[in-house]
């Protein structure tokens, strides 16, 4: 997929772990570890929004869009 | 009544089918059995004779061509219970909207296309060994056909609609 995720990069940036940012988001590890991985095929924007709030950050921090080729 | 689920309604066509398969089983088994027999009874007339009394009568072509109609027509049925008792096992136990039964959809068309393509088939036959075959076709039939075809298609797309769904964070 050309999207990819960086959330395990800012999760290590925050020092937060993935555990932790479920608490604190209210989304399932389950669903997480889908988004990190990048086999995701949707975010919500609450998702977004709530992943934002907690890690302080942009949603450009965490989703980046990458040429196919 | 629930529709899907355990306990559902589901549940009670799944078991009405599995007595129907249990009958058309032990027929389709049945006829098997005979369709292999049924070539060699003049002989095993001959070869009976004086030992024991069998009276085979005389096997003609017709009998064949109708056993076999019956042969066909019950494959297909069980293929078809097979296949339905299959879907009905993914809506008892979870979702229905996963692409094997999409598959198993198609499948059920293609048989009842089959089935029908040796309906005409054996009619005509029948017709040549003078068996008494209802031969023929009926609209409603076909037109089952096709929304067997289209359920197959609607059923493929609720999968990769409920893929993207399981996917979406």
């Amino acid at each position: 997929m050309a999207i990819l995720v960086k959330l395990d990069r800012v999760l290590l940036d925050r020092g937060m772990s993935l555990t932790e940012l479920s608490d604190r988001v209210g989304v399932t590890i389950a669903n997480l570890s889908i988004l990190k991985t990048g086999k995701a095929k949707a975010i919500r924007f609450s998702t977004l929004e709530a992943i934002c709030k907690e890690l302080s950050c942009q949603p450009g921090d965490i989703l980046f869009y990458e040429e196919e080729g | 009544m629930r529709a899907i689920g355990k306990g559902s309604l589901a549940s009670i066509l799944a078991a009405g089918l599995h007595a129907v398969r249990i009958v058309i089983f032990i027929a389709f088994f049945g006829l098997s059995i005979a369709a292999v027999i049924m070539p060699f009874l003049p002989m095993l007339e001959r070869v009976s004779d004086g030992i024991v009394s069998i009276d085979g009568g005389t096997v003609s072509g017709g009998d064949y061509v109708k056993l076999m109609s019956y042969f066909v027509s019950f494959g297909v049925m069980l293929f078809i219970v097979n296949r339905l008792l299959e879907i009905l096992k993914t809506l008892r136990f979870g979702s229905p909207f996963v692409r094997e039964n999409a598959v198993r959809f198609r499948q059920v068309g293609y048989a009842l296309l089959l089935g029908e393509g040796a309906k005409i088939a054996f009619g005509i036959l029948g017709a040549i060994f003078d068996a008494e075959l209802k031969g023929g076709t009926e609209l409603t039939t076909w037109i089952a056909i096709v929304a067997v075809f289209v359920l197959a298609e609607v059923f493929l797309e609720g999968a990769k609609m409920k893929e993207e769904q399981d996917l979406t964070v």
